[in-house]
């Protein structure tokens, strides 16, 4: 048993999906990469942080009820874009900080993938030199 | 328990604990035993592989993201072989001697630490790079700078071969940088100091130590066999950096009071700051870090130095997620950054303390003055490059994710001081300092002028943690030129008994 359950993962690839679109198109393969990384990171953190991202996770999942009538899950993308970016700039710092953990975490989990780097023009070289002399 | 009897012993083998390993190197030559204990792994040359969380995860406490107690600020520092050396850029600043003066440590003067910090200088090779050497990144931040009238000066590197591979803050692949794992460490062991990896040392005790040597399936084998350890020893030098050094010191329950110990926690917040040219330069080509500005450094309290990092650092640095995010972050090959640091004030409150199972927690709050210069710095910085021609900048604070170069006349407007929000605003620090600061009373420092712990002669601390305030440079030099200090005081204390 990992730090989140299938439920928390559903949710937590549905606010991935927002937070860097493109974990939207990945393989199965990859999501499991994803997966993988995010797992790794959270279980390396004390337990009273991981209950912390679990309890947040529940907050962003349930919050919009509150203005909404539905959780996150039922709002379109515009209304959890709108969501999230009140998250972003909530003027609660924990808010903040926590979104700040959750969206970290979705980085980590996409860009961590070594082959994303290239695919974004993230390209270095242990020769580097070599390349600075060839671009001039 | 395994029972061991040394001379010296030297908790941890960064900046401090490599240069009091080396200045003590004579002795272990002349017969004194002393070994260096150090938390991490010293990992063989193919271990280090450039790959951003993989060495992350290796050379770093809490893969270099461990947070304030508040949750508003990641902390950076290294463990293995070399502790931090090995993953800073190898900057190589002396420090100002009006930060000395500010100080104000009686016993410390600033021409002692400048010609300790020259010693340094010459054992690592600092030196400036040759101008073929600079990369666009670099070179833009010069130019954005010198536009500007802005002052802005080139950063002598500690490197030996280096070929320009951009990584150094993920460990040298190349093995160039000369850090303490290449030049320190390795000569003090051919002088008959032993270094042990992967040793945690769980608290100081009388006249020394009680340790923990664990398997790891990096690096090479530890110079002792897994197991615990009780070492006896003349004397203890806590160089283990400014989050675990106060740390151990405070789960050690020493027997003399020290009201001070972990106050005074400095880290010179920092910001990743990134834009976006027209076209691919060279930025993850070549030397990372070549060029700082102090314009501001007085006045407004923040330096910028150049800077790029890899995908998921540059991802979490950034205000914002979704589309706009990620069309940012799709053309890594145009993008500039800039590193912010605000020079903050010593303050009491911002402490280190430990947790229920003696781990250490920081708690730091950001002050306004340091939020205003965060802020003062982000404008500051979108100046710079525009200056260098850069299309589009992003600034955290900033009312919208990008802010275009035809907008350059509005940034007050653009970039308000409402937006500087710690946690929308990702705020990070690697210079970490204090906790154990030096000066004459113990109701506010930990150690005398000379790295000794009032009231404990056998006890001393050489590493950044000895900083009464903030370096408002780069410290690595500065926590070597003191831990020189602290060695020399330590091998008069053994030669004297």
């Amino acid at each position: 048993m990992g730090v989140l359950g299938k439920r928390e993962w559903d949710f937590l690839f549905r606010v991935a999906e927002r937070v860097v679109p493109e974990v939207a198109r990945l393989e199965p393969d990859d999501l499991g990469r994803f997966r993988a990384i995010v797992e790794e990171a959270l279980a390396e953190r004390p337990p009273a942080l991981q209950r912390q991202f679990r309890l947040f996770l529940a907050v962003v999942r349930y919050a919009p009820a509150a203005r909404y009538l539905v959780p996150f899950d039922w709002l379109d993308q515009t209304r959890q874009d709108a969501v999230l970016a009140w998250f972003q700039d909530c003027p609660v710092g924990l808010i903040r900080k926590g979104f700040w953990g959750l969206k970290s975490l979705v980085f980590m989990g996409y860009y961590g993938r070594a082959e994303v780097g290239v695919a974004i023009g993230y390209r270095p070289d242990p020769r580097g030199n070599e390349r600075l002399r060839v671009a001039r | 328990m395994i029972e061991k009897e040394l001379d010296v012993v030297i908790i941890g083998s960064g900046a401090g604990g490599g240069a009091v390993a080396s200045a003590l190197g004579p002795l272990a030559a002349a017969g004194a035993r002393i070994a260096v204990l150090e938390w991490g792994p010293k990992l063989r040359e193919h271990e280090f592989t450039g790959q951003e969380l993989e060495m992350a995860r290796r050379l770093y406490f809490d893969r270099g993201g461990m947070l304030t107690r508040d949750l508003g600020m990641t902390l950076a520092f290294g463990r293995g072989y070399g502790g931090s050396t090995v993953v800073y850029t190898g900057t190589s600043l002396t420090v100002p001697p009006r930060v000395i003066v500010k100080w104000n440590v009686p016993g410390l003067d600033s021409e002692d630490v400048l010609r300790r910090s020259e010693k340094v200088l010459e054992q690592n090779n600092v030196h400036l790079l040759d101008e073929a050497l600079l990369n666009d990144n670099n070179r833009l931040f010069r130019d954005g700078c010198r536009r500007l009238g802005w002052a802005v000066e080139q950063f002598p590197i500690n490197v030996k071969g280096c070929q320009g591979a951009g990584l150094c803050n993920l460990g040298c692949p190349n093995a160039a940088k000369q850090g303490t794992n290449r030049v320190q460490l390795p000569a003090a062991e051919r002088q008959g100091v032993k270094v042990v990896a992967n040793c945690r040392v769980e608290r100081v005790e009388e006249r020394g130590c009680v340790a923990t040597v664990v398997p790891s399936p990096l690096g090479e084998p530890s110079a002792w066999e897994p197991g615990e350890y009780r070492i006896r020893a003349k004397a203890v030098v806590v160089c283990a950096g400014a989050v675990n050094s106060p740390a151990l010191l405070l789960r050690s329950k020493l027997p003399v009071a020290l009201p001070a110990l972990g106050l005074y926690f400095t880290a010179h917040p920092a910001l990743i700051l990134v834009a976006q040219h027209a076209r691919a330069i060279t930025n993850h080509q070549g030397h990372p870090k070549s060029f700082y500005c102090d314009q501001f450094a007085r006045t407004d309290r923040f330096l910028l130095e150049t800077c790029m990092y890899f995908p998921f650092t540059t991802a979490k640095s950034l205000a914002g997620f979704g589309a706009e995010h990620s069309k940012l972050m799709s053309g890594m090959d145009r993008l500039q950054m800039i590193l912010v640091l605000a020079l903050d004030d010593a303050r009491p409150e911002n402490r280190v303390t430990i947790g229920s199972r003696g781990e250490p927690v920081v708690d730091y709050s950001l002050s306004e003055r340091v939020l205003d210069s965060l802020h003062e710095a982000m404008k500051a910085s979108a100046r710079i490059f525009f200056a260098a021609g850069a299309e589009r900048v992003h600034a955290p604070a900033g009312q919208r994710f990008l802010i275009e170069s035809s907008e350059r006349d509005r940034l007050d407007e653009l970039i308000p001081r409402s937006g500087v929000k710690p946690g929308k605003v990702p705020i990070a620090a690697a210079h970490l300092m204090g906790g154990c600061r030096m000066g004459s009373s113990l109701t506010d420092s930990v150690t005398d002028c000379w790295g000794q712990v009032h009231g404990l002669p056998w006890l001393y601390v050489a590493d950044a943690s000895l900083f009464p305030g903030c370096a408002e440079i780069n410290p690595y030099v500065t926590i070597m030129a003191l831990a020189d200090r602290v060695a020399e005081r330590v091998a008069a204390s053994l030669e004297k008994n």
